[in-house]
């Protein structure tokens, strides 16, 4: 450490004290960026889903490659989904940790006293974990195709279906990226945000849709995971349009989104 | 200016604030005094929009922070040096503040180089020492030249040099004519730099009083005089001085005569005295009979007795 100073050192006289309401938002949605990427996990998150992707799809098109085991007319983006919602449960991961940090470590207590309008920070928080995990999630997907195709030229590269897989894969990792955005708002807890993510998306749907009771099925079926997996591979309950897939996973997102949000608008930083 | 008004808060059926008004003026520091468990934290996360009160309202410069646009440069603050991401490093912590003001990356490591953390900006801050975390806060409560500054314990952690930068730095503000207000509960730190007390306990107002005039509410300047004859020089005293109490075996203190009145009192009645002095006026003497019995959470002096032997 130096020697500190006890001389005045004015901020910029220039910088404006009352900004209007846009250049805020504007402000906020940098500094949350800046949050975002100036911690590690963030970048080993992001590391891992990279990698693991790419691991998958080499050894996919490995073993499509060598076996041969390719139906006519098969492409790349079979399996793209998989892999898609494989590595949508890191992005989910990074979604509530990205939201629960500041919870977990008191940083939320500056993060206020600079951002006092909680309206404004939880858009542009929202905002930027979401675009960020989506755009990662559907850049991951259309690696895993690229990396797929590269490995076993036999599977084709078919843009209209690839569109559409990225289209879904976007759609799903935005509503699961809000998912666990709104439950870290609301539970304020790592741990119990990212479990509560994994189990509504992974585990419950798995686990009610093999238990031998019809209420179960019912339930599993509403259950965002369920929807996920619908919207990305196209094996949805019996009844269940796509549409329907779309409004249970939207619903489910922006219900948690609004508890999540009513949390930090209405009760204390951090009790 | 810091305008509290009916201040409120309940935590369930638990009043941790209650009904509390004070006004932090600007050009003085101002030292926010009371005992664990007051409401002092409570009430200034209240006063920084962090906490909403039951009832009541704080205001700083005239405005809620809550609704402020960009509030450092209103009011710089720091609560507590631990409430900080571990994982980012000091000046990455500055550069999202910044970024929240559109200040200048220039302006981060001014005030780095202000605290006298410019060499550990790029260090992680799980790395830093608790006075470093103080600084690192300090710093950030400096980033947008506020009007208004607000510190919960800014002392803690940091050595004897620093409680003296805290100490310059904080006379310096209100010299300037900023509004200071520090909550401590060290009173021989808030008796060298504060010009102005607020004192609560239990979350209600004791004391919004100047330094000078809660030494003043003390009782008059007193003398301690040690004496192989307290007994005969009580007596001697007692006609003259407003009191006379014995404060130890030998010893006695007095209130309303001056220590020379006390020594030739002494002289003429041929008394010998081994010391003579006037006792130090001190904050914390003030403070601790303003606040008997308004401390949430007290402990207890167990004291060691003659059974101790006995038991052997």
């Amino acid at each position: 450490m130096t020697s500190p100073s006890t001389t005045a050192a004015p901020a910029d006289p220039s910088t404006p004290t009352t900004p209007s309401s846009p250049t805020v938002l504007a402000r906020t949605l940098r500094a949350e960026w800046q949050r975002l990427w100036t911690v590690r996990t963030t970048w080993l998150f992001a590391a891992a889903a990279l990698l693991g992707t790419t691991a998958m799809a080499l050894l996919a098109g490995h073993d499509a490659r060598g076996v041969g085991q390719t139906r006519p007319g098969e492409t790349v983006w079979e399996g793209a989904q998989i892999m898609a919602l494989l590595g949508l449960f890191v992005l989910l991961a990074t979604a509530a940790v990205s939201t629960t940090a500041d919870h977990a470590t008191g940083g939320i207590v500056p993060t206020l006293q600079w951002t006092p309008r909680r309206a404004v920070l939880l858009t542009a928080r929202t905002g930027v974990v979401a675009v960020t995990t989506t755009v990662l999630g559907v850049a991951l997907a259309l690696l895993a195709g690229v990396v797929l195709h590269a490995m076993a030229g036999q599977l084709a590269l078919s843009v209209d279906e690839g569109t559409d897989t990225l289209l879904a894969v976007a759609y799903v990792d935005a509503s699961g990226a809000l998912l666990a955005i709104g439950l870290g708002l609301l539970l304020r807890s790592t741990a119990g945000a990212v479990v509560a993510a994994l189990a509504l998306m992974l585990v419950l749907p798995l686990l009610l849709g093999n238990f031998p009771f019809a209420w179960a099925q019912q339930v599993a079926d509403v259950l965002p995971g369920t929807s996920a997996i619908q919207l990305v591979v196209g094996e949805g309950p019996a009844g269940h349009s796509t549409a329907d897939a779309r409004m249970i996973l939207a619903g489910w997102a922006l219900a948690a989104l609004a508890l999540g949000w009513a949390r930090l608008l209405r009760s204390d930083a951090d009790r | 200016m810091i305008t509290v008004s009916h201040l409120t808060k309940d935590y369930g059926a638990v009043r941790a604030v209650d009904d509390l008004s004070f006004t932090v003026e600007p050009g003085k520091v101002t030292g926010f005094l009371g005992p664990n468990g007051a409401g002092k934290s409570t009430t200034l996360r209240m006063v920084l929009g962090l906490d909403r009160p039951t009832s009541g309202e704080a205001l700083v410069a005239g405005r809620r922070c809550a609704g402020l646009a960009a509030p450092l440069h209103v009011v710089g603050a720091l609560l507590d040096a631990d409430a900080m991401h571990p994982g980012r490093t000091g000046r990455g912590h500055l550069r999202v503040a910044a970024t929240t003001h559109g200040l200048p990356r220039r302006r981060v490591d001014e005030v780095l180089d202000r605290v006298g953390l410019a060499a550990a900006g790029q260090r992680r801050i799980k790395g830093y020492s608790l006075g470093m975390r103080q600084r690192l806060g300090i710093a950030a409560a400096l980033l947008g030249d506020p009007e208004v500054l607000v510190f919960d314990e800014p002392v803690n952690g940091l050595d004897v040099d620093g409680v003296r930068w805290i100490r310059d730095l904080l006379r310096g503000f209100a010299d300037e004519g900023r509004t200071v207000l520090v909550s401590s509960h060290l009173m021989s730190e808030m008796q060298l730099v504060a010009d102005q007390v607020v004192v609560i306990g239990r979350g209600r107002l004791v004391a919004d009083v100047s330094v000078a005039e809660m030494l003043r509410g003390l009782g008059g300047a007193r003398v301690r005089v040690r004496t192989p004859d307290p007994d005969r020089l009580s007596v001697a005293l007692a006609a003259d001085a407003d009191d006379v109490t014995r404060s130890g075996p030998d010893e006695l203190e007095v209130t309303g005569l001056a220590a020379p009145a006390v020594g030739d009192r002494a002289h003429a009645l041929g008394i010998a005295v081994h010391h003579l002095s006037d006792v130090e006026q001190s904050l914390e003497r003030a403070y601790v009979q303003l606040t008997e019995g308004a401390a949430e959470y007290a402990g207890r002096t167990t004291t060691i007795t003659a059974t101790a032997g006995a038991a052997s």
